[in-house]
């Protein structure tokens, strides 16, 4: 999986490419680890070809911890396979979701 | 009634995306050509999802002590219905699942609980300390007029 980052309005803008599931979610919670707890994220998900409950557990326990820094974790552009994986666990509940990454940078 | 075909990968979540992407081709050859091009992205993506978090089940709950951690693949196909058998020697679970409660923010215990909403049936069976998860997934045809 390859992660791509740049940062808009002090939200680091972190677009996800390829497949996030168990074997690529640790490289998705390294490289958030190594971020400053403070900084609030948006997930681009545009281009996640496929996701499973790992991949999902791996963004509810990053939005978990950035709650307790005070920062905040938002989705942006699910296709729907991603869609469908959140929707059944209803794990959407627990972000904000947009449909483009600069709205939810200016959120 | 005989595999359409078996696949046996060591228990190894580099492995996993053979066992996923293994799921997904057989069921979009599956799928009667009858089938919406909604339908059949659907029915593949169900079968996807479904092996990705079986075998990384028994990926992640393989005994350390185990010599030779191996899970097999089994898939069928029988009157529009498509099974998929997934085996290994774990230790015995339970495959009955509730739903994680979301509030709490849990990073598992979904995987058994996406299965029960995808496949249109989950069985399991304890063996000679062999375990089978087995699920089924009905093809969605529509009908030529």
């Amino acid at each position: 999986m390859n992660i791509n980052e740049k940062t808009i309005n002090n939200y680091k803008i972190l677009s996800l490419q390829g497949i996030l599931n168990a074997s690529s979610a640790p490289q998705l919670k390294t490289f958030i680890a190594g971020l400053p707890d403070e900084q609030s994220i948006v997930v681009d998900l545009e281009n996640v070809e496929f996701l499973d409950s790992s991949g999902l557990g791996a963004l509810v326990g990053i939005a978990r911890k950035k709650r307790t820094s005070n920062a905040v974790v938002k989705l942006a552009r699910m296709n729907e396979r991603v869609k469908k994986v959140f929707e059944i666990t209803q794990a959407y509940t627990l972000f904000d979701i947009y449909d483009d990454v600069s709205a939810a940078a200016e959120a | 009634m005989n595999p359409i075909v078996t696949l046996t990968l060591q228990a190894d979540l580099r492995y996993l995306r053979i066992a996923s992407v293994m799921a997904c081709n057989i069921a979009e050859i599956f799928a009667d050509a009858s089938c919406t091009a909604g339908n059949v992205a659907e029915f593949c993506h169900a079968c996807e999802l479904s092996v990705s978090e079986a075998f990384t089940n028994s990926v992640r709950y393989a005994e350390p002590s185990q010599p030779e951690k191996q899970v097999t693949i089994r898939f069928f196909s029988d009157n529009g219905t498509l099974t998929v058998n997934i085996i290994d020697n774990n230790p015995q679970f339970n495959p009955v699942t509730q739903a994680p409660d979301i509030n709490s923010y849990p990073e598992g215990g979904y995987g058994l609980f996406l299965i029960h909403r995808l496949m249109d049936t989950v069985s399991y069976t304890r063996m000679d300390e062999t375990n089978m998860l087995t699920m089924t997934k009905h093809a969605t045809m529509t009908h030529a007029e």
